[in-house]
């Protein structure tokens, strides 16, 4: 009888760290994903600043060739802001959609401009820009595959117990646009 | 994959108690051998064994830090700077990003031969190595493909065991050669007055002797068996990963599989090399089954597959 009761406890118990511990280890792994979309997005984040920095330098060269192209400038120096400015991952992908369009725009108008494209501060400019736009592309395509392993391991079972318990959500992608934007910009000398 | 990562610390982990073991007993060994050529004392045995033990600890933890610089004198690879080649670094830093990998350090062989390979104890300490070759003869596309498998070797940790098999491996062989030179040339010593025990043992390191012998071109083999070449497959497919462009390898390897001599390669560092370095040299019998790669058509066809795969998702 005694002995009966005493396995029924250590079973119990037994069932009950068992859990517990299975618990912990999926918990674990969760909050270890999350921190892996938090770096990548931090390693996305590092590349779009390189691009901020270089934009002033980048229309102030232009300005010099071509003054009069004011609306294309302006252009790319508030969708610059737009992005800097922007708080969520889905506001920043649309900026930094917008960056890309206008620095194409830029880029077709100093096509007319011989003697900028002769300049050599300025095709070593577009050299670095083109060098970030696809270092932007790799991060944010490391991100997305975080932000998919993430969001399947908090909506299937059993992590999906957890994102209610802790109320985990689910992470946004950064998405491009249209599918001319895949890729980084080609720039042709 | 965090498996495949296990498996390759703990096959590390094997290899470098392996090593020390058999130091330790080839110490051992040559205390019975000195005792009874010049008689030496029991004693001398222990104490060789001990002194080969400690020298079998400090050889691994120096194979341990030292090793990827030992493999990049060994294969005359010299560092290059972003300026010396801002393309190269560009991708380079882009595909790291996209691994998930802090950027590796840039090495360069001058060697017409199209080859590359990475090394490294791990991925924060990862170096990737193209002779200047590759680097004349690929385009951008199939650059790249080669800097993703190789990354992805980092990443998989494959870089810390081939790297440190090389120098282990070399350190053995170093010795089977003199253990092979002691037996066979070996001065006339003083004879131990032991009689018909000292013949034993002599027996005995006559027997250990021949075995190194033996072992030499079987420890080659283990290399390869630990190597394994299911782990070039796996960095092919995990380098597609990375590139999300499998034709870019295909298209790299097939160039690549025309001329990947490397003068500065050896039998030691061979199995690095995303395709076989040697090139005629190792051509012998029972090839495909000493071989270090898996044949370049068949990886060219497992990437076709997956970029059909791709297309048809």
């Amino acid at each position: 009888m005694v002995v009966g009761l005493i396995v029924l406890i250590v079973v119990i118990v037994a069932v009950i760290l068992l859990i517990l511990g299975t618990g912990i280890v999926i918990y674990n792994s969760v909050i270890s994903l999350r921190n892996k979309v938090d770096n990548s997005w931090h390693q996305i984040d590092v590349q779009l600043r390189k691009r901020y920095d270089l934009i002033p330098n980048l229309v102030e060269t232009v300005k010099g060739y071509a003054a009069h192209e004011k609306e294309t400038l302006e252009k790319v120096i508030s969708a610059r802001k737009l992005g800097i400015d922007a708080k969520t991952v889905t506001d920043q992908a649309k900026a930094e959609n917008m960056i890309s369009d206008t620095l194409k725009s830029l880029f077709a108008v100093s096509e007319r401009y011989p003697n900028l494209k002769a300049d050599t501060h300025f095709s070593r400019l577009m050299e670095q820009l083109s060098g970030i736009e696809s270092n932007i592309a790799y991060a944010r395509q490391f991100y997305n595959d975080m932000v998919m392993k993430f969001n399947t391991r908090i909506q299937t079972f059993p992590g999906n117990i957890f994102a209610k318990m802790f109320s985990f959500t689910k992470k946004d992608y950064f998405e491009i646009e249209d599918t001319a934007a895949r890729g980084p910009v080609k720039v042709e000398f | 994959m965090y498996e495949h990562i296990a498996k390759n610390r703990a096959k590390t982990v094997l290899i470098i108690i392996g090593f020390v073991f058999f130091l330790s007993l080839i110490g051992y060994f040559l205390g019975m051998y000195f005792d009874y050529r010049y008689g030496m004392g029991a004693a001398f045995s222990v104490t060789l064994m001990i002194i080969a033990l400690v020298i079998a600890i400090f050889a691994s933890f120096g194979s341990y830090y030292f090793s990827d610089r030992i493999v990049l004198s060994m294969t005359r690879a010299k560092p290059v700077s972003r300026e010396e080649d801002p393309r190269l670094y560009y991708m380079v830093e882009g595909l790291s990003i996209a691994a998930g990998i802090p950027m590796p350090l840039i090495y360069t062989i001058q060697d017409q031969g199209m080859n590359a390979f990475a090394t490294g104890r791990n991925p924060g300490k990862g170096v990737i190595v193209f002779t200047k070759g590759l680097l004349e003869n690929l385009d951008d596309e199939e650059l790249k493909g080669v800097i993703s498998h190789e990354l992805a070797h980092i990443k998989n940790y494959d870089i810390l065991l081939g790297t440190i098999i090389v120098v282990m491996v070399g350190i053995v062989s170093i010795i089977a050669n003199i253990m092979a030179r002691l037996l066979f040339f070996g001065g006339r010593g003083r004879r131990s007055s032991k009689g018909s025990g000292g013949n034993i043992i002599m027996i005995v390191v006559l027997i250990v002797g021949v075995l190194f012998i033996i072992i030499s071109p079987v420890i080659a083999m283990v290399i390869r068996m630990a190597i394994s070449r299911n782990r070039e497959y796996l960095a092919d497919s995990t380098g597609a990963l990375i590139s999300r462009y499998p034709p870019g390898l295909a298209s790299a390897l097939k160039k690549i599989s025309s001329y990947s001599e490397v003068g500065s390669a050896s039998s030691a560092t061979a199995h690095l090399f995303i395709s076989n370095p040697l090139g005629k040299k190792s051509r012998v019998m029972f090839k495909s089954l000493f071989n270090t790669h898996p044949p370049l058509k068949e990886r060219i066809e497992r990437l076709n597959e997956m970029s059909l795969g791709i297309l048809t998702k």
